[in-house]
């Protein structure tokens, strides 16, 4: 009874009491490391659940962004959206590789299980197969639609990141979190200009 | 004695739901992107929306079916979408008009909604799918002129909730609107996202190509990679993005 107890506080911090659990779709992984190699900042130990399923959550959002970036990077016509992709490519292979780190350090496996997403504000925006659907189109057309997605995959990433905020306690994950705000709502805003200038 | 301890813990946490939900982030949402709504203005930053709500979260509108606001009624930090007097962009349309919706996940659907006033000038099943990537409607508005807000509403198949998104428009062959309800974006426009160079020549919200050079914090830094800046992206802190020299 504690546990459901509990179970139930955490679905309500997340707010996604009452989402539907549907199968999930294939998570987009194996991409090789960045070439540039950062340092890493480490995570203190200090870490609660909130951390590790924020952590967990961003491995995959993260992996999933950079799939759609790649295919961008290929197709885009505006300059700014591949100029978006590129650095979206580039920032994110860093984000993870430091968030790997961190779930190392924690003991915490990178995969938080195929019902983290649905336990935790609904299935991603995107999947392999969204991402793929997108090679089928080209032009203003290929444009509009990666501009919609990865303005929608990003929103998703600040919902993560303010729940971070309120519920996390490692000092890095919420400094992270704090920077993810900021920086996909600053590249949401640049979306949305180009989404509205079409 | 169980029993008390476990009703305890029941009522221990029942207020916790209670008063987080309000304010709570949620997922599994969506807003219109094209034309701007203004829920995405406030995204943009297109128009000052405060500090919260729509400017992070321009798809976090939600409430139960069947509102007739633009907020969804559920935060206080959305109430800022019912303004009708906040300068919002109005965009110019025809007798019909394409409407884009961006979403930050998948949900079941059961039907888009489009009023305009008491009118339902659009509606468009869902069938309780995933919605496409992206979904666009063409909306025939129904013989309507003049400057309307046309309030779109996505009507979610699994929980009892809608997200609203309201679009400013002037309906009638591109012509202007009237003076009293132009938008003109606010003087704040750009200072709400851009803040004073460190010590440097580095700013955010500017393009820079490869091989581009800036100095930030008394330090000098190459663009490794094409991008426009951003706040979060000083040169220290991207490393991805910026090699020190």
């Amino acid at each position: 009874m504690k546990r459901l107890v509990i179970a139930l506080a955490v679905l309500a911090l997340a707010g996604c009491g009452g989402e539907a659990i549907v199968p999930e779709g294939q998570g987009a992984h194996g991409h090789g490391a960045s070439s540039a190699a950062p340092p890493v900042p480490a995570a203190s130990a200090r870490f609660n659940d909130a951390d590790v399923v924020f952590a967990q959550m961003m491995v995959d959002h993260l992996q999933l962004g950079v799939s759609l970036s790649q295919v961008a990077l290929a197709k885009a016509t505006k300059k700014e959206a591949k100029d978006l992709a590129g650095a979206i490519d580039a920032t994110q292979r860093e984000e993870l590789s430091m968030l790997k780190s961190w779930l190392k350090l924690w003991g915490k496996p990178e995969d938080g299980g195929k019902d983290l997403h649905a336990a935790h504000g609904g299935q991603p925006l995107l999947d392999d197969k969204v991402i793929s659907d997108t090679k089928d189109k080209s032009g203003a057309e290929f444009d509009l639609a990666f501009l919609n997605l990865m303005a929608g995959h990003q929103g998703a990433a600040v919902e993560m990141a303010l729940a971070e905020k309120k519920d996390g306690s490692n000092p890095e994950a919420i400094a992270y979190a704090e920077r993810v705000t900021t920086i996909r709502q600053g590249q949401i805003s640049q979306m949305l200009k180009v989404i509205s200038d079409q | 004695m169980k029993l008390t301890r476990k009703a305890a813990l029941v009522l221990a946490a029942v207020p916790a739901i209670v008063f987080i939900t309000p304010t709570g982030t949620a997922g599994a949402h969506g807003y219109v992107s094209s034309p701007a709504s203004r829920a995405a203005q406030c995204a943009a930053g297109v128009v000052d929306c405060g500090p919260t709500g729509p400017r992070y979260e321009p798809q976090s509108a939600e409430g139960p079916k069947g509102q007739t606001t633009c907020s969804g009624g559920t935060r206080q930090d959305f109430e800022v979408l019912n303004d009708d007097n906040k300068g919002w962009k109005v965009t110019n349309v025809g007798s019909t008009m394409t409407v884009t919706w961006t979403f930050t996940a998948r949900h079941a659907t059961r039907d888009y909604e489009y009023f305009i006033g008491g009118t339902r000038v659009g509606f468009v099943a869902g069938n309780n799918q995933q919605p496409n990537n992206p979904t666009s409607h063409t909306i025939n508005l129904g013989g309507f002129t003049g400057r309307q807000k046309l309030r779109a509403v996505w009507n979610i198949g699994d929980t009892v909730n809608a997200f609203y998104s309201c679009i400013d428009i002037n309906i009638g062959g591109g012509t202007p609107p009237p003076t009293t309800t132009t938008a003109t974006p606010p003087p704040t426009t750009t200072t709400t996202t851009t803040q004073p160079p460190v010590g440097g020549s580095w700013a955010p919200n500017t393009p820079y190509a490869t091989g581009a050079t800036v100095t930030y914090g008394g330090a000098s830094y190459r663009c490794r990679q094409a991008h426009t800046s951003l706040t979060g992206w000083e040169p220290p802190n991207a490393a991805a993005l910026w090699e020190r020299i």
